[in-house]
C-alpha cells in the first residue's frame, strides 16, 4: 500500500462522510434530470426503518432531492439494469449509484452484452463500506459493524464512473475474515471439506434468493428451471441442492465481481461468496484475470489460446 | 411407443471375435421400444442393407441403429438404406462397437458387456432423435484465387476455363511470382520464363478472368457459396485504362539507381517501373518511397513524357467488394535469411555465416538470377562483390531447415534438387571452375529426380559433401567456408569465391494475418493447414476455402501445379451445383430464451453466430438474440456447450439425447 493510500486510512467514518456523498449524488441527480441527460436514477431512498435504505428509481427532481448513502444502501443495484427487471432501461439513458463492487458487475455486464455504456450515467460512489448483516445499524463504520466482503474491499475507487461522489478513505487494520476462512477450508483434507459444503447445501431450502439477486443471473429461463431435459433436480433435496450451488458456482466462474449479495440475502446462511472469491482465485491462478475490472472482448473461459494451461488433461 | 430397429454388425471377426454379437441383438431386442432387432456377418454389404430396407418395412420401424464401426465409415451408407426404405435418414444413427469397443478390448464378456451398454445408450438418442432436411445453400459461381504466382495462375486458369468466373488478386504490380524469376527447372532444365510467360498471358487474355494486380485482401465476410471479399486496390499512380505500356516512362525517370526485387536486389530499376519485362500487366508502378516527385514534389517527368496522360500523382487506394464462391489461397513461399531475427523470435540467424553481412554469400534464388538470361548480369555468374568470376563455389543445403536448434525443423523439399541444378548450371557457363556441396542428405523422390542428381555428381563434376558448415569468413576475397566430411571423418576447409545457401521455404510475411482475415488455420510456422493430411490435402478446415502451393508447405512446381489444379477441381466440384447441400447437424438458437450474451457468438471458430434483432410489430426492439448461420455452422457443439441458459441446441445432438443417453446407463 502506498503512503498516500496510508494516510486516508482511519478508525471509523464518521456519518458526516455519507452525508457529504449523499449531497453529492442528490446533486448530480437533480443535473442530469433536470437537463434529460437521463429519464431516471436508480439509487438509495431512506428505508421506513431508522438505519435502512431501499433501492428506488427515483424519475423527478423532488424524488432525486431525497436519495440518500449510508452504510445501509448495500445492494447491488445493477440487478435492476439486468432483463430480470427489464422495464428500467427501455425509457432511455439511466443514471445508477454504483460502489465500487457494483461497477465490477456493470462492467462484467457490458462485456456480456446486457448494457452498453451509452445508455448509463454512472455516478460512482467512492465507498469505505457498508454494514455488515445482524450488526448495530446506526452511527459511524467501525471494524465492528462492517460487512465481511468490505474487508478486503479492493475496489473503493469506482473506476470508470461518469462522476465520482466522495473522496478516498478506508477504515485501517481490518481482519480479513473471508480470506482466513477460504484459508482454513483449503487446509481441510478432502473429505473434511466436502462434509462441510455438504452439510451447508444440505440447508438450503431453495428460496433462490442468491438467484434473484444476482446481477449476473440474467437468464430469461435458467438451465435449473428447465425440465426437458431436467439438469437439475428442482425440489430441495441433497442431490439437488448440491447441484444446483455447483452449477451456480461455475456459471459464475470468471464473471462474479464479488458483490457478496447472494450470501446477504441468503436466509439459512451458507457462505456463498466463499465459493465465488475460491472460483475468482482459479481465474486469477490459471489466468491472471479478475472479473469486472474493466468491460473485456470476452473474458479468459469463453478464449481458447495455444498456450493455455493444459495440464488438467491426464 | 418407439419402434426402433437394432441391427448389430460381425464385421466378419473384427467385432465378433471379442464381442457376443448375438447376445448384444438379443440384449438390445429386450430395450423397451425396440420392435425388432438381428445380427448380420457384414451390414454394410448389399444383403446387409437389403436386410435393414426390408425390416423397416415388414416391422414398421421408425428409427433404426446400426451397431457397427465408426460413424466416419459407414454413417452415410445406413443413413441412405434408411433413407431407400422411407425413414428419415437422419432417424438412423450407428453404435460404434468396433473402434470403440471390440477392437480395444480383450475381455470377451466384458467387451460384450460394454457392447450392449453402447447400443443402450444409443437406441435412447435414436429414440429422442428428430427428422432433419438437408440445408440448401446458394452458390455464387465465382472464384476468388489470393496469389499470382504459379498456383494461383494454373488454379485461376483451370477453373476460368471450366467456364467460371475467376478474380485473380496478386500483391505485387506483376503475377509470375517466384517462378518468374527461375533461370532453369529441374529435372529438364527448360527455361522458366519460357513456360511461365504463356501461361500469365493467358491469364491477362482470359475473358473468365479478372486481374487484380498491385492488390491485397482487405476483409472477408460470409462463407461458403457466398462470400463477401473487400479488395484493396493500392494506387499505382499509373491509370492501367489509359497505360498502353510503351514503356517511355521507366527510360526518361531521372531515379535509376534502385535496387531491383525482382532481381533480389543485385539489379537496379527506375522509381516507375515493371518488375521485369515480360510482366503482366506492362503497367507501371510508381514506388512512391523512392520518387522524387512524391519525396520532394519536384519532378514531375513521366508525366511530361507520358503519351496518354496515364501518371496520376494523385491517385488514392481504392477498395472493392468482390461476391465469390469460393476461394483458392496461393501465397507462396519466401526465402529464409540468415540475418539477424529480431528479438524473442523463435527462429534464429546464422551468426557463424556472419549474419548476411558478407556479399558473396548469396542464396539460391540469387543465384537463379544471376544465371538467368534476363538478370542482371545477362546470364553470366558475376560475384556480386567485385563482379569476377567465381572459380570455386561452395553450395550448402539445408541452411535454416532441418535445423530444429534455428527454429525450423521441416525440410523445405526443394533444395536438393535445385542445388544439383545450380551445379549443373555453373558448370555449363564456367568449364573449369568447380562446384563443392555440403549436404545432410540428398532427397530426391519424384519422377526423374534421382537421375537427375546422379547426373550433377556423375557427369557434371560436382563435388558433394557429406556434412555440415560450421563456420564461413572473408580472407581477402575469398571466403573460408569451414566444415566436415562426415563420411571420410575429416574437417574441410574451402575458400570459395561464391557461396550460395539454399535457405529454408518460409511462408509469407503476413501469411498469419491473411489466415485470421479467412478464418483458416495455419501453423506454428504460419503454413496454411489442410483439413486432412492424406484425405483432404487441398481443403482447408473452413468450407469453401482450397490451398494451392507452397503455402501450405514447401512444393517444387510439378507438386504446386498438381495442387493447384486440384484445387480448382474442388472449386468446380462446388460450382456443379446451383444450391450446396449441407448436413443439417447445425445449432439453433432458442429465441424465446436467448438472452443475448453472445458467449457462443465469442466462441464459434467458424463465426457462424451472428446478432438478430427481434422488433415487434410497431417495430420497437424487443431484444437481441443469437442466430445461428446454417451455411456457416461446423456443428461442432461448443456453442451449446458454452450457452449459460441452455438456449442453444445441435440438431442430432440435443440436450435430450445426450441426458437420455447418460440416463440409460
Amino acid at each position: 500500500m502506498n503512503a498516500k493510500a496510508n494516510k486516508n486510512q482511519v478508525t471509523c467514518i464518521e456519518p458526516d462522510y455519507y452525508q457529504a456523498i449523499t449531497e453529492a449524488i442528490r446533486k448530480e441527480a437533480v443535473k442530469i434530470l433536470k437537463d434529460e441527460t437521463v429519464v431516471g436514477v436508480v439509487g438509495y431512498l431512506p428505508g421506513r426503518r431508522k438505519g435502512t435504505a431501499s433501492p428506488a428509481l427515483v424519475t423527478t427532481v423532488e424524488e432525486a432531492e431525497k436519495l440518500i448513502f449510508s452504510p445501509a444502501c448495500v445492494n447491488n443495484l445493477s440487478v435492476y439494469l439486468t432483463k430480470a427487471k427489464k422495464g428500467v432501461l427501455k425509457q432511455g439513458k439511466v443514471g445508477i449509484v454504483a460502489k465500487g463492487c457494483d461497477m465490477r458487475a456493470l462492467a462484467g455486464l457490458m462485456t456480456e452484452s446486457q448494457l452498453q455504456r451509452e445508455d448509463l450515467f454512472i455516478i460512482g460512489v467512492v465507498c469505505p463500506g457498508v454494514y455488515g448483516f445482524g450488526v448495530e445499524r446506526t452511527g459511524t463504520l467501525t471494524e465492528a459493524n462492517i460487512a465481511r466482503k468490505c474487508r478486503e474491499c479492493t475496489v473503493h475507487m469506482p473506476e470508470g464512473a461518469d462522476v465520482a461522489a466522495g473522496t478516498h478513505a478506508e477504515l485501517a487494520d481490518l481482519t480479513p475474515e473471508e480470506a482466513q476462512e477460504m484459508a482454513r477450508i483449503e487446509a481441510m483434507p478432502q473429505a473434511e471439506r466436502w462434509a462441510f459444503w455438504k452439510e451447508h447445501f444440505s440447508r438450503c431450502i431453495r428460496c433462490m434468493a442468491c438467484r434473484q439477486v444476482c446481477p449476473f443471473c440474467y437468464c430469461e429461463q435458467c438451465l435449473c428451471d428447465k425440465n426437458r431435459p431436467q439438469a437439475v433436480e428442482s425440489s430441495p433435496r441433497p442431490a439437488g441442492n448440491m447441484a444446483w450451488h455447483l452449477v451456480r458456482a461455475m456459471h459464475l466462474a470468471g464473471r462474479c465481481g464479488g458483490c457478496a449479495e447472494c450470501e446477504r440475502v441468503c436466509p439459512m446462511d451458507i457462505p456463498l461468496n466463499l465459493l465465488n472469491r475460491r472460483m475468482a482465485q482459479e481465474l486469477k491462478e490459471l489466468y491472471d484475470f479478475e472479473a469486472g475490472l474493466t468491460p473485456v472482448d470476452k473474458g479468459p473461459l469463453n478464449e481458447y489460446k495455444e498456450n493455455d494451461d493444459q495440464s488438467f488433461i491426464k | 411407443m418407439s419402434r426402433i430397429g437394432v441391427f448389430v454388425c460381425h464385421c466378419g471377426e473384427n467385432i465378433s471375435r471379442t464381442v457376443d454379437v448375438e447376445q448384444v441383438a438379443k440384449a438390445a431386442g429386450e430395450i423397451p421400444g425396440v420392435a425388432f432387432s438381428c445380427d448380420y456377418k457384414y451390414m454394410c454389404s448389399d444383403p446387409g442393407q437389403t436386410l435393414l430396407k426390408k425390416a423397416v418395412a415388414e416391422h414398421k420401424l421408425d428409427g433404426v441403429l446400426v451397431a457397427a464401426c465408426s460413424p466416419r465409415m459407414h454413417e452415410k451408407t445406413f443413413r441412405k438404406a434408411a433413407e431407400a426404405a422411407g425413414l428419415n435418414p437422419y432417424l438412423c444413427e450407428m453404435a460404434n462397437i468396433r473402434e470403440h469397443c471390440s477392437w480395444v478390448h480383450e475381455d470377451r464378456d466384458m467387451a460384450t458387456a460394454k457392447a450392449k451398454d453402447i447400443v443402450k445408450l444409443m437406441v435412447e438418442r435414436v429414440r429422442k432423435g428428430k427428422s432433419l432436411a438437408p440445408i440448401t445453400v446458394p452458390v455464387t459461381k465465382r472464384a476468388l484465387v489470393i496469389g499470382g504466382g504459379i498456383a494461383g495462375i494454373q488454379a485461376a486458369l483451370d477453373i476460368a476455363d471450366a467456364g467460371h468466373r475467376v478474380v485473380l488478386v496478386e500483391r505485387e504490380p506483376s503475377i509470375g511470382g517466384h517462378m518468374a524469376q527461375l533461370s532453369e527447372t529441374f529435372p529438364t532444365l527448360d527455361c522458366s520464363q519460357c513456360i511461365m510467360t504463356p501461361k500469365m498471358v493467358d491469364v491477362a487474355n482470359h475473358p473468365n478472368i479478372t486481374l487484380f494486380t498491385y492488390s491485397e485482401i482487405e476483409k472477408v465476410d460470409g462463407y461458403i457459396g457466398n462470400f463477401q471479399v473487400t479488395v484493396k486496390h493500392k494506387a499505382r499512380s499509373v491509370d492501367e485504362s489509359k497505360c498502353t505500356g510503351c514503356g517511355i516512362c521507366m527510360t526518361k525517370c531521372p531515379k535509376k539507381k534502385i535496387p531491383n526485387e525482382f532481381d533480389q536486389g543485385h539489379g537496379m530499376r527506375p522509381a516507375i517501373y515493371v518488375p521485369f519485362p515480360q510482366a503482366v500487366p506492362n503497367t507501371p508502378v510508381i514506388d512512391r518511397e523512392n520518387c522524387t516527385m512524391f519525396q520532394s514534389g519536384k519532378c514531375g517527368v513521366c508525366a511530361k513524357v507520358c503519351g496518354p496522360g496515364a501518371v496520376d500523382y494523385e491517385q488514392q487506394d481504392t477498395f472493392t467488394v468482390e461476391d465469390v464462391g469460393a476461394i483458392v489461397v496461393a501465397t507462396g513461399f519466401k526465402l529464409y535469411t540468415i540475418d539477424r531475427k529480431p528479438e524473442g523470435s523463435p527462429i534464429q540467424g546464422y551468426g557463424e555465416f556472419g549474419y548476411g553481412t558478407i556479399p558473396d554469400i548469396i542464396d539460391g534464388m540469387t543465384f537463379e538470377r544471376l544465371a538467368s538470361a534476363s538478370g542482371p548480369t545477362g546470364g553470366k555468374i558475376l560475384r556480386p562483390s567485385d563482379g569476377k568470376e567465381p572459380k570455386q563455389v561452395v553450395f550448402i543445403q539445408c541452411v535454416g531447415s532441418r535445423a530444429r536448434e534455428k527454429g525450423i525443423s521441416y525440410c523445405s523439399k526443394v533444395c536438393c534438387m535445385y542445388t544439383a541444378k545450380h551445379t549443373m548450371l555453373y558448370h555449363h557457363k564456367v568449364h573449369d571452375g568447380q562446384a563443392y556441396v555440403f549436404f545432410m542428405d540428398a532427397r530426391t523422390p519424384g519422377k526423374g529426380y534421382d537421375e537427375f542428381w546422379r547426373r550433377a555428381v556423375e557427369e557434371e563434376e560436382a563435388v558433394y559433401i557429406r556434412g555440415m558448415v560450421s563456420r564461413m569468413y572473408q580472407r581477402g576475397d575469398k571466403i573460408v567456408v569451414m566444415g566436415s566430411d562426415i563420411q571420410v571423418g575429416v574437417q574441410v576447409e574451402i575458400e570459395a569465391d561464391l557461396v550460395v545457401l539454399a535457405t529454408a521455404v518460409q511462408p509469407q510475411d503476413g501469411a498469419d494475418l491473411l489466415a485470421q482475415k479467412l478464418g483458416i488455420s495455419y501453423d506454428k510456422y504460419n503454413f496454411y493447414s489442410e483439413a486432412h493430411a492424406k484425405l483432404k490435402p487441398v481443403e482447408c478446415a473452413t468450407a469453401g476455402i482450397y490451398l494451392a502451393g507452397a503455402c501450405q508447405g514447401p512444393k517444387d512446381i510439378p507438386d504446386t501445379v498438381s495442387q493447384a489444379s486440384a484445387a480448382a477441381a474442388k472449386v468446380m466440384t462446388l460450382f456443379a451445383k446451383d444450391k450446396l447441400e449441407r448436413d443439417p447437424v447445425v445449432a439453433k438458437v432458442n429465441e424465446k430464451y436467448c438472452v443475448g450474451c453472445f458467449a457462443c457468438k465469442k466462441v464459434c471458430a467458424y463465426g457462424a453466430i451472428e446478432e438478430k434483432e427481434i422488433r415487434d410489430r410497431q417495430g420497437n426492439l424487443v431484444k437481441k438474440v443469437a442466430y445461428v448461420n446454417p451455411g456457416v455452422c461446423g456443428g461442432c457443439g461448443t456453442c451449446q456447450a458454452t450457452c449459460p441458459s441452455k438456449s442453444i441446441e445441435l440438431d442430432g445432438y440435443t440436450d435430450e439425447q445426450i441426458m437420455a443417453m447418460i440416463e440409460a446407463l
